[in-house]
């Protein structure tokens, strides 16, 4: 069994969690045209690579941050998404920076 | 279907569904006699051969890069499955396109027991039993994108618990092969086929875990699309590329995707 270390719970079976796609910057829904928000739903950066994604523990609906190389499955780290939001501002003006 | 659990996982089997005109073949078959038939008409296939960059000069593809040197062309059709956003990054636009591993796996060979392919909708798994006695298992994509083929345990678990469900003496049995495939899948389960923001480079991508049945349709018709010169038949306009900038999203994944 692959084992994911979630940040609230420890390691813990694979089995155990639930993906949530890349972390990608959200335009603000109010300005963003059509085509800006069709763009944030369906497009992402399918690029190989280490990736950042959102991933929920499922027992304890706690979401956090994963880094992985999406080739070789590796993980490189998990973390609580405070790490990349401030907690306090609108996820709308929170722009994320992509690393590769 | 004499050796079938009529109660499978406490989920008792009311109705089935017989598709009349359904069938199964060897893909690999169909791959090879597709590939001499195209050589015997004049195609070059170049085996071993990667392409790693492709050259585009004022909005138009001139040649594509590859391991074994430069190929010039008047264009170029895409049809890389899983490496689908791959590929197309090297020609600068991006996909809606996520690749997710898909697998199956293959029993010891036994007397012939079951002719058709018996798909549970319920269970997500797919048992059937090819003409050198082996039975084929298969059902539902990785429950995360990866762009590799190893096989896992969990999915393979989840499978077997299924396909014995389906037909208990199977626990008898011992798998002999593992596979995984990688699958270009897209948000509406539908393929991507068609024009491209490149000119002359054409799509037919996006196929995901059921483009096999689509081949010879889907040959017949980028076939077109190249000799017209860019002309899209009604056949697969809807498939466009730019229906999710539109939010035109094909409503199509029951009917085909989820189960076959
Ligand atoms: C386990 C499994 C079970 C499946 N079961 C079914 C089923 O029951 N029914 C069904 O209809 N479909 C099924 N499918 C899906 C089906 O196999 C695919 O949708 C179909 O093969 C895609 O065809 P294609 O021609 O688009 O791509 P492929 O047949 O994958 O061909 C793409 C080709 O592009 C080449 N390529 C990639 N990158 C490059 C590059 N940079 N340069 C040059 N060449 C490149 C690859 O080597 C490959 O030969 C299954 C898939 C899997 C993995």
């Amino acid at each position: 069994m692959k084992i994911l270390t979630c940040p609230l719970n420890g390691p813990r079976n694979i089995a155990e969690f639930t993906y949530g796609g890349q972390v990608k910057p959200m335009p603000n829904p109010t300005e963003a045209t059509d085509q800006e928000w069709a763009h944030y739903v369906f497009y992402g950066d399918n690029h190989i690579g280490v990736v950042r994604e959102w991933w929920m523990h499922t027992p304890s609906s706690y979401w956090f941050i994963v880094e992985r190389h999406n080739q070789t499955d590796e993980v490189m780290r998990t973390y609580d998404p405070a790490e990349l939001f401030d907690p306090g501002a609108s996820p709308a003006t929170e722009p994320v920076e992509a690393d590769s | 279907m004499p050796s079938l659990n009529l109660d499978p996982a406490g989920l008792p089997i009311l109705a089935g569904l017989w598709h009349l005109d359904g069938a199964t073949a060897r893909h690999d078959a169909v791959a090879w006699g597709y590939a001499k038939g195209a050589t015997q008409r004049g195609v070059e296939l170049h085996q071993l051969t990667e392409v790693t960059g492709v050259d585009i000069e004022a909005g138009r593809v001139t040649g594509v890069q590859t391991n074994r040197g430069k190929v010039s062309c008047g264009c170029v059709v895409q049809a890389v499955s899983g490496l689908s956003a791959e590929v197309s990054r090297m020609a600068g636009f991006q996909l809606p396109i996520v690749a997710y591993p898909l697998q199956a796996m293959v029993t010891q060979p036994v007397k012939p027991f079951l002719d058709p392919h018996v798909s549970s909708s319920a269970l997500h798994c797919y048992v059937h039993q090819t003409s050198r006695g082996e039975i084929v298992i298969g059902g539902g994509s990785d429950p995360y994108p990866l762009y590799g083929t190893r096989s896992t345990l969990e999915l393979k678990e989840g499978l077997i618990a299924s396909a014995v469900e389906m037909f208990p003496f199977m626990s008898e049995m011992r798998l002999m092969r593992q596979w995984a495939g990688i699958t270009d899948m897209t948000s509406d389960y539908s393929p991507i086929m068609g024009l491209s923001p490149v000119e002359n480079y054409y799509l037919d991508a996006g196929w995901g875990t059921w483009g096999f049945k689509a081949t010879p349709i889907c040959g017949v018709t980028m076939a077109e699309v190249v000799a017209s010169g860019g002309k899209v038949p009604d056949l697969i306009a809807p498939f466009s590329l730019d229906r999710f900038d539109a939010f035109r999203q094909v409503n199509e994944m029951g009917a085909t995707a989820a189960s076959h």
